[in-house]
């Protein structure tokens, strides 16, 4: 411990100097384990050769069963901090699950009908001594960490007129809370907005969509930009060393019809910016620095609002700092964070009629795109090669691990008007199982550098669980048919399952206390959205509800 | 009271068409990720030929499933819609010729649709002008269910946007906390708990403290002027030609 501190202390010191550590040790601080996001603990007490000894050592049943468990649970000196789609919010004591305090947020105002508000709520942040999360009603609001009591709380935006709310975690940085919203898919215009951690005053906005006179402005038809999407619905990245926050942005809108937002003669060029991108962001000002528009035009619902993971590797012999973003099209592009240059992409899902390929320099080709009065038939869905669940990296193999799904989808097209905070579609699409097949998704390794998947545990039927990777060389996660597991990160082969009794559709972390390492878990099958769209490909199945976190660790007897 | 005491209240019969219905359908129900157009199956269930009754549908639009992702609808739609849709979900449950009634039900009213003059029109765009960020009237003021409520709602209309800027607001009192001293609307002061808007920026943020923290005294260098730039006097006028009309029909 004490040669721990001392580590801390000198990485402090120097910290213009080292690359970040993306590991987490003790704590689970922040939704993607550190701010950069590679969901990796550095514990290695359960590891290849005991985990088959693990046992639940608790579980904690929220009582909260509208939607599914999907919150990344917070652990921060012992205490771990739980959210449910209804806002309760839950300090526990992370080696017992003992109740510390708890927290209901009071009936939250009512989201505009056909907009886009989603009873989900995927974790709290924790810092300042408050705990931070979004509404269903799109407040955004902090408690007192030690006693749950409520300190501050701000109106982001009306959902009665916007059509969207927040359901990501908020992302600290520094003396700031950063947070962005849903209604990507409604007619809204997207953004994120940090406030000061202390009292929640407001610091600053950046509108994914330029305003008139800001360069990126003139990829909008006409009045197009201020109801375009692009909402960034899930949680950022920061690099402290370059004072950089990173974060993925949601698809423009119509989603499947590019009629009203295209600009004439942009077919097949930057389109619609900053929407389908990567972007980075000053951290104090919210000013852009860079952006990298991954699907220019996106007509396929391939938002890029996913995790950005922050590594250091050699690439051409030469040390990089690196971003590794896979939007939901399963198309990762690794580039370089100081600058957005970009280095490579691949493509992770084995069935891919999207695009025909991608080029040198990252260009999307060979595009099948959705027609006006046709039905055009294009794989991955809507629904994504992968969903919002999070990859996890592992700096012990340098592989990514990523849990992808085979399922194609038909699209229709159908420009219709856009109505501020409705639902602005433009079209739909009905999921459909690639034909010739008996496994419909896979749990992959993938070297980000080299672009190879290293291994592939493949799955019958869809994988909607985040991935946790430890120094144990463990990768686990998570099936809908409840099974919790454990593989090999170097091969994956599977060592450890075992059946936690509802779907998985959570994101699992570790965390130490008193020199225990703990494997938490949250179940549940989601029941609308994603999971329940895909669901009915497999109508034999029935994937079972919940709302249980259930927490893992090695018998006392056998440490 | 039961379901079929409100049920025989629930006079008088709305009347609705099947495009209505299924216009109202397509745009708050068949929304991609919920129901499937015309009652197909998607991220919900489907909802055609179910054999649903008409007082199920009726309850479940207006007060929704508890424990599920169906919202209540009968405080968000107005009427005239909730009777749309309700005998649209009916006629796509084989009921001929639902008669739709909608019972007092909890706000089912709705927002008054009185027909807006077109500056009236212009000034309510502009209220809620999501262009103007935090900068739009609707940050601190609602109207007609829309808008956040920091102050009491809206009474008394100023003649002009000169009148308007150079309102008074004596409930803006200037507070001490931890020896910072701010504008604030306080809100309540509880025995063990003080709520206040901190109006030092826009948004205004709520704040919870320990009364015994919490100083107060009346009068504060805040003015309405500082928070309403992001509109010309063209512009305040329509505002406020907009607040005449709407507050009036409330």
């Amino acid at each position: 411990m004490r040669f721990l501190l001392v580590l801390f202390a000198l990485g402090t010191a120097c910290a213009q100097d080292r690359s970040p550590d993306g590991a987490t040790h003790s704590d689970w601080p922040h939704y993607g384990g550190t701010q950069l996001s590679w969901r990796y603990s550095a514990l290695d007490q359960v590891n290849t050769g005991n985990v088959k000894n693990l046992v639940p050592v608790w579980m904690f049943q929220t009582g909260d069963y509208a939607e599914n468990l999907q919150a990344t649970p917070i652990v921060v000196d012992g205490v771990m901090y739980l959210i449910t789609p209804r806002i309760q919010v839950f300090a526990l004591d992370a080696a017992t699950g003992r109740v510390l305090w708890q927290y209901k947020y009071p009936t939250p105002r009512p989201g505009k009908p056909g907009g886009m508000t989603f009873l989900q709520n995927r974790g709290v942040a924790v810092s300042d001594g408050k705990v931070f999360f979004g509404t269903t009603d799109n407040f955004l609001v902090a408690l007192d960490q030690k006693t749950g009591v409520e300190q501050w709380k701000v109106s982001v935006d009306d959902p009665r007129q916007c059509g969207c709310d927040i359901t990501s975690a908020p992302l600290v940085v520094k003396d700031k809370v950063i947070v962005g919203g849903t209604g990507g898919d409604a007619a809204h215009r997207g953004y994120l907005t940090a406030f000061y951690t202390k009292n929640g005053r407001f610091a600053w906005r950046w509108y994914v969509i330029p305003g008139p006179g800001e360069k990126g402005h003139e990829t909008w038809k006409g009045d197009s930009w201020k109801l375009g999407g692009g909402a960034p619905w899930m949680t950022g990245s920061f690099d402290p060393a370059l004072n950089l926050v990173y974060w993925g942005t949601g698809n423009a809108g119509g989603d499947f019809n590019d009629e009203d937002r295209l600009v004439p003669g942009a077919k097949g060029k930057e389109a619609n910016l900053y929407t389908a991108s990567v972007v980075a962001l000053d951290a104090d000002t919210g000013k852009l620095r860079w952006y990298h528009q991954e699907v220019p035009d996106d007509l396929w619902d391939f938002d890029s609002a996913y995790e950005c993971v922050l590594i250091d590797r050699p690439v051409n012999g030469q040390m990089r700092k690196l971003l590794v973003h896979m939007n939901k099209s399963g198309v990762t592009f690794v580039l370089d964070r100081v600058t957005g240059e970009f280095i490579g992409a691949f493509s992770t899902p084995e069935v891919q009629t999207w695009i025909s390929g991608i080029t040198e320099d990252g260009k999307l080709v060979g595009r099948i795109e959705p027609e006006a009065g046709k039905v055009v038939n294009t794989c991955p869905s809507a629904t994504g090669a992968k969903s919002w669940n999070s990859t996890a990296y592992s700096p012990r193999t340098g592989y990514i691990y990523a849990p992808i799904n085979e399922v194609c989808n038909d699209l229709t097209s159908t420009p219709t008007e856009a109505n501020e905070g409705r639902f602005h579609a433009d079209g739909g699409f009905t999921l459909k199982l690639p034909p010739n097949r008996t496994t419909y998704s896979h749990l992959d390794a993938w070297d980000p550098i080299t672009r190879k998947r290293v291994w592939s545990m493949p799955y019958r039927y869809i994988l909607l669980a985040s991935v946790l990777a430890t120094a144990g060389d463990l990768v686990f996660s998570g099936n809908p048919e409840g099974d919790f597991f454990a593989l090999d990160a170097r091969t994956g082969t599977k060592l450890w399952s075992y059946q936690t009794g509802a779907g998985n559709r959570g994101s699992a972390v570790s965390y130490s206390i008193g020199g225990r390492q703990y494997i938490a878990t949250p179940t549940g099958w989601q029941q609308a959205i994603t999971g329940a769209q895909l669901a009915p490909l497999f109508p034999d199945e029935h994937w079972r509800g919940g709302s249980t976190l259930v927490v893992f660790a090695l018998p006392e007897v056998a440490k | 009271m039961k379901r079929g005491a409100f049920l025989l209240l629930a006079i008088p019969l709305l009347a609705w068409s099947q495009s209505s219905g299924e216009k109202v359908f397509a745009q708050s129900c068949a929304t991609g990720y919920c129901h499937g157009a015309r009652g197909a199956p998607a991220g919900a269930p489907r909802l055609a030929g179910r054999g649903f009754d008409q007082a199920y549908i009726t309850n479940t639009i207006m007060r929704g499933l508890p424990g599920t992702a169906m919202p209540a609808f009968g405080t968000s739609l107005s009427r005239a819609d909730l009777a749309a849709v309700v005998g649209y979900v009916a006629s796509l449950n084989g009921i001929a010729n639902p008669t739709v009634t909608l019972g007092p039900g909890p706000g089912a009213a709705g927002p008054a649709e009185t027909p807006l003059s077109p500056e009236g029109e212009r000034g309510r765009a502009l209220f809620f002008d999501a262009v103007r960020g935090f900068g739009r009237c609707s940050t601190c003021h609602e109207v007609n269910g829309i808008g956040i409520s920091v102050t009491t709602p809206i009474a008394n209309i100023p003649a002009d946007a000169a009148a308007l800027r150079a309102i008074s607001t004596p409930e803006v009192r200037t507070t001490t906390v931890d020896g910072e001293a701010m504008p604030a609307l306080i809100v309540s002061r509880g025995k063990t708990r003080a709520l206040f808007y901190d109006l030092t920026s826009v948004p205004p943020v709520l704040r919870t403290v320990d009364p015994g923290t919490l100083k107060v005294v009346d009068g504060s260098a805040w003015r309405h002027v500082s928070v309403i730039g992001a509109y010309n006097d063209a512009e305040l006028a329509s505002v406020l030609a907009y607040l005449r009309e709407a507050i009036k029909s409330q």
